[in-house]
């Protein structure tokens, strides 16, 4: 068994190219949802500065990262100002939803990327909050009388008491027969 | 009593823009403490902050009923069952450990795509936050309404669910029953015959596995 674990990253064209053409596509389907819409194309290209700004933030924050700042502190001035630049100029039910666009996709991050199985379940939580603050903003805002969106939170409400329920079950089931919460350790669905 | 009050505050100009900025910067700088902070249990607390924070969004939306709901179930109910679940496992595990890929031979700009590579999660979750948000200032065609929300719309929700939406709801709480009973069954399950040889046999397994795992 060996004590000191050299780990390199695997230099194969095949994955860089992967690499370049899931991020052209990622890139290629950002701009997707405006430019098929009526007049899309002009939109991007004239009326598209709060992207830009938000652009030159992150650069900002990664040149000040690679000088020496604190990763949280940039991390979180960056989101902080990239979300207020984007809403600032909206009406206010597209505020609510950038809010929580923006909550699912860090829900997302951390969903994918933590490699504990409890805080997982912390992102899925953060996700299914993000999708009840979009229905209560569409029926403040949309249907103020009949007021579906709520009934659908209280569903969702249901629901995800359960789904958290059944899933630390399972978590510590799992920690049971394996002595771990790591999800690289996993490997009871691998073939 | 506070049914009454809420509106008229709400409706004063710029208090509901100015309560919006100071809900969501305190709700996204949790929530980012939530997902980069090493202990998980620290990470569990923080959470109660962020749903604190998203009840109070509720309230700016005039939902009271579902901001009450929001605390209940999810800041008391919700992160206690998590915290008492990383009580239960081992707390030794909780740092976790982060796996470093560098490799210094690499070109300038090659380490600036394998560093994509590397946070490809990252990529992923800011490119779907920037489809979503050129979809909805894409789309503006909602029916927006100028009416406020019904003063008694706790009734209104009582209402629905008893009539049109009464289905859903008994299937929701014969849901509830399934999905806690099949919760008791799985953390209840103690495996009884669990003899010596067993346990010999998964440790060696594990052993093989984490030299694997070494290797690679």
């Amino acid at each position: 068994m060996q004590n000191v674990v050299t780990v390199k990253e695997p230099q194969s064209s095949v994955n860089l190219a992967l690499g370049y053409a899931l991020f052209a596509a990622a890139v290629v389907g950002s701009y997707a949802g405006v430019l098929f819409t009526p007049t899309g194309i002009e939109r991007i290209f004239t009326n598209h500065y709060d992207f830009w700004a938000c652009l030159g933030l992150a650069l900002a924050g990664w040149i000040v990262r690679s000088v020496g700042g604190h990763k949280g502190v940039i991390v979180t001035m960056t989101v902080l100002a990239s979300f207020i630049i984007l809403t600032l100029h909206q009406p206010m039910l597209l505020r609510y939803l950038t809010f929580a666009a923006l909550l699912f996709s860090m829900g997302l991050y951390g969903m994918v990327q933590s490699r504990n199985a409890v805080r997982v379940l912390l992102s899925i939580e953060l996700m299914l909050n993000a999708v009840n603050i979009n229905l209560i903003a569409f029926s403040r805002y949309v249907d103020p009388v009949a007021l579906k969106g709520q009934l659908f939170v209280i569903f969702v409400l249901t629901v995800a008491a359960a789904e958290a329920a059944v899933g630390l079950a399972v978590v510590l089931a799992i920690y049971r027969s394996r002595q771990t919460v790591d999800m690289d350790k996993f490997t009871l669905l691998k073939w | 009593m506070g049914q009454d009050l809420l509106p008229p505050l709400l409706s004063a100009p710029g208090v509901e823009t100015w309560a919006f900025y100071i809900l969501t910067t305190l709700s996204i700088c949790l929530a980012i403490a939530v997902l980069a902070d090493r202990v998980v249990i620290r990470s569990g607390f923080i959470l109660i902050g962020v749903f604190g924070t998203i009840s109070g969004i509720f309230l700016l939306l005039s939902a009271q009923f579902l901001a009450l709901a929001q605390i209940m179930i999810y800041a008391v109910g919700i992160t206690l069952m998590v915290v008492i679940a990383l009580m239960l496992t081992n707390p030794r595990l909780e740092r976790e450990q982060a796996v470093v890929y560098y490799d210094e031979s690499l070109p300038p700009l090659a380490k600036i795509f394998a560093s994509c590579k590397r946070n490809l999660s990252l990529w992923v979750s800011v490119l779907s936050f920037v489809t979503l948000y050129s979809a909805l200032i894409g789309e503006n065609h909602w029916p927006l309404s100028d009416q406020a929300v019904s003063p008694d719309a706790v009734k209104v929700l009582g209402e629905a669910l008893v009539t049109n939406y009464s289905i859903p709801f008994e299937f929701s709480s014969v849901l509830l029953l399934a999905a806690l009973m099949g919760a008791v069954m799985l953390a209840k399950g103690e495996s009884k015959n669990r003899d010596d040889d067993n346990v010999a046999i998964v440790d060696e397994a594990k052993k093989q596995e984490n030299n694997l795992a070494l290797q690679r």
